[in-house]
């Protein structure tokens, strides 16, 4: 009986650990999948690889942030309109006063009151978080093209000088960033009790609730965080290219939502939510879409790159979700 | 249950391994023919392989970035690069995805030159001073076609060895465009007018209204020049019409962009009854039927294309402002010239800056001109004519009248 009880064990202890290493398995594939597909072609992979490196740490900054709101069960669909927005404070403020340390000081207060704001007014108005957000990404977009368009004039677009933020144009500086966030988030959400009762008001609210734990506190934390990674991404926007357009960072919103599923975690939020999900998964996501453009001809026709992204990401969604599907409760 | 749950998944992977073969397998046909000059003189298809280029030159290989993917006048463009200048030129040409951001211009900058190509083309606008700047770090000539850089940004690079120019109308002829139009309708004696601003706060429509309204001999918000009505639209985000006075035409209804009040507001538009329709842009693509039941004249900046001939013939169009598809042959020129070491530069090194005007047809015959004369196999700027731009001997002079040369 014992044996049986243990060999269970082991068993569903090699079934979690093979779900847990899986984006990561992923991520290594996928990788091998780009160096293969850019060196059977022929082309450089010293820039593939500077090219994926750039796109992702954006989105991989700015999604490690959205975990902590998405750890409650609840999501934040203005993260891109409010990058845009607080990168085109910065660059207003840098154009005004001159003062870089200013202009990154407007852009991180700017990004965390956008989304403090959202959680406050949910708060306020007893609303979900998430329809406040589809509120502020309207209004913040729209705040952000009138400012642009009004000071960009015929160019389209508001830029700082190009030379400014060169010197910062490096992969060592960006990974220090992304590090630094990375670890911040790993220790608060792992290190201490925020983490925990996030994953528990994610997982179950009401009991979370019924045993003492402040809803809205969490909440407000979960928001500080997220952010904190959208001013960090703003900057490093910024940092990779020094203009501002209506169009920039539009696809940075829904692009987190697929990074964190493509890392392993479960959009519901809850106990699975897990920090490195949104490194792995964004840099997964910028892979494989690198990795298919690469493979599908570009001149065959357009979206064709997404459409192969969409079937990926519904097989991931299905495989991943074959651990949730499960009627025992996470350990 | 685990064991069903692995067979489920190993069954995913496998399948997912399938279809990233496949196109790894239909991609593969491409790269052999892209790699390997002999199997194809042009280039990675089958139309660049009617190229008549020797067997043993390697393609030019040439980036295209893209912003519009849609617009007749856009796929007018492609359709000449790919349909005409692959087949005539050993060229090869890339082309991104829509391009929505400067960030994505320069990945796919980069990305082009880690294929290796050797210039890029830009249809794209976001942030064109970061595109120059990117192209020189990638050692890739640059140029713009139908588009340019304001003032500041040009006399910045135009000394750049990599910017090899731009060929394209300007705001100021965008201005004239709309100016031009305006006043075509008060010359003819309309009263009251309609106008579409298109996708205003974009600049090319911002400075086409504003030369509507100057056009039309009115002022905006008391001003005449074109450099306050553009700052008044771009501060207002649109034209106000409460702001639009004197002259002898009455702007009676004004909308502009194109989403679920649209069709309300060109019904609102088209009940004011208005002598003519003035658009700044798209309306051919998105209004024509309407506009031709409700028997109101329209204008347009648009293109030369079939459907606006139907219009014209047909319908109520009766003014067009347009480019031809082939009206970016002289830029892929120059870029052949710089790639081949024969850089085309002005006094004091500086790279090309050549205005491109619209061409107007206001009746059929004329519209007929110009459609007719820019059809596949014989566009406008053929290959004939383009060849004489090729080579080591031509001058900046030389291409500046040569774009600049009537072709009607």
């Amino acid at each position: 009986m014992k044996a049986a009880e243990k060999s269970l064990q082991q068993s569903y202890r090699l079934r979690q650990l093979l779900i847990h290493l899986m984006p990561l398995a992923a991520l290594a594939i996928l990788l091998a999948a780009l160096c293969w597909a850019v060196t059977s072609k022929g082309y450089r992979l010293d820039i593939y690889l500077n090219i994926v490196f750039n796109e992702a740490v954006v989105l991989a900054v700015v999604a490690t942030g959205a975990v902590f709101i998405y750890t409650l069960g609840s999501f934040d669909i203005s993260l891109g309109a409010s990058t845009l927005f607080s990168a085109t404070l910065g660059v207003m403020t840098y154009n005004a006063t001159q003062s870089l340390p200013l202009m990154l000081l407007v852009i991180l207060v700017t990004a965390i009151g956008c989304s403090l704001l959202s959680s406050l007014l949910a708060s306020v108005f007893h609303i979900p978080v998430f329809v406040t957000t589809v509120a502020m990404m309207s209004v913040l977009s729209a705040i952000a093209a009138q400012i642009i368009t009004k000071n960009g004039g015929a160019l389209g677009g508001i830029s700082i000088p190009s030379d400014l933020l060169r010197p910062l144009d490096t992969p060592w500086f960006k990974v220090v960033i992304l590090a630094a966030f990375v670890a911040l988030s790993i220790f608060i959400f792992s290190f201490t009790k925020v983490g925990r009762r996030q994953k528990f008001l994610g997982g179950n609210p009401v009991c979370a609730q019924l045993t003492g734990i402040d809803l809205n506190r969490y909440t407000i934390i979960a928001f500080v965080m997220a952010g904190l990674g959208v001013g960090l991404g703003a900057f490093l926007t910024l940092i990779y290219t020094p203009s501002v357009t209506t169009g920039t960072a539009s696809s940075i919103g829904m692009n987190i939502i697929v990074a964190i599923v493509f890392g392993g975690m479960p959009i519901s939020g809850g106990p699975n939510s897990k920090i490195y999900s949104a490194l792995v998964g964004g840099f997964s996501y910028i892979l494989l879409n690198n990795t298919l453009k690469i493979l599908i001809d570009g001149n065959t026709g357009y979206g064709v790159s997404q459409i192969v992204s969409a079937i990926f990401f519904l097989a991931v969604v299905y495989v991943t979700s074959i651990n949730y599907r499960t009627k025992l409760l996470p350990r | 249950m685990m064991k069903k749950s692995m067979k489920k998944l190993f069954a995913l992977l496998l399948a997912s391994a399938l279809i990233l073969s496949v196109f790894a397998g239909c991609s593969g046909k491409s790269t052999e023919n892209s790699a390997d000059p002999a199997n194809s003189p042009a280039g990675g298809n089958e139309e660049q392989s009617q190229a008549p280029a020797p067997a043993n030159e390697k393609p030019i290989k040439i980036g295209v970035l893209v912003a519009d993917v849609s617009g007749e006048e856009a796929l007018g463009f492609r359709n000449y690069y790919e349909n005409y200048i692959a087949k005539n030129y050993n060229v090869e040409l890339l082309y991104t995805e829509q391009l929505t951001d400067a960030a994505g211009e320069r990945s796919a900058i980069e990305r082009f030159a880690a294929q290796g190509c050797q210039a890029i083309i830009s249809f794209s606008s976001s942030d064109r001073a970061m595109q120059v700047e990117t192209c020189a770090q990638n050692k890739l000539f640059y140029a713009v076609a139908s588009g340019m850089l304001d003032d500041e940004q040009y006399e910045t690079y135009k000394t750049n060895e990599w910017f090899v120019g731009q060929v394209g109308p300007s705001m100021e002829t965008e201005f004239e465009a709309g100016y031009a139009m305006g006043k075509y309708f008060a010359d003819k004696g309309a009263k009251t007018i309609a106008m579409y601003g298109a996708f205003i706060p974009n600049p090319m429509h911002v400075y086409r209204a504003a030369g509507v309204i100057a056009g039309m001999g009115a002022t905006y918000g008391g001003a005449s020049d074109m450099g306050a009505i553009v700052g008044q639209i771009f501060g207002d985000q649109g034209v106000d019409p409460s702001k639009v006075s004197g002259g002898s035409v009455e702007l009676v209804s004004y909308f502009q962009g194109y989403g679920e009040t649209t069709t309300d507001e060109l019904n609102a538009a088209i009940q004011a009854q208005p002598d003519a329709f003035l658009s700044v842009g798209m309306a051919t693509t998105f209004f024509t039927q309407q506009l031709n039941t409700a028997g109101i004249e329209f204008s347009d900046i648009d293109s030369f294309t079939s459907g606006n001939q139907a219009a014209m013939t047909d319908g109520k169009l009766v003014y067009l402002a347009g480019k031809y598809s082939s009206s970016i042959g002289p830029i892929f020129a120059a870029v052949v010239d710089a790639v081949n070491g024969n850089p085309i530069r002005g006094e004091g090194g500086t790279a090309i800056s050549v205005s491109q005007s619209y061409l107007v047809a206001t009746d059929t015959a004329s519209f007929d001109k110009y459609y007719s004369a820019d059809q596949g196999d014989s566009p406008i700027y053929n290959k004939e004519l383009l060849d004489t731009m090729i080579g080591d001997s031509v001058t900046y002079a030389d291409f500046q009248a040569f774009v600049e040369a009537d072709r009607s």
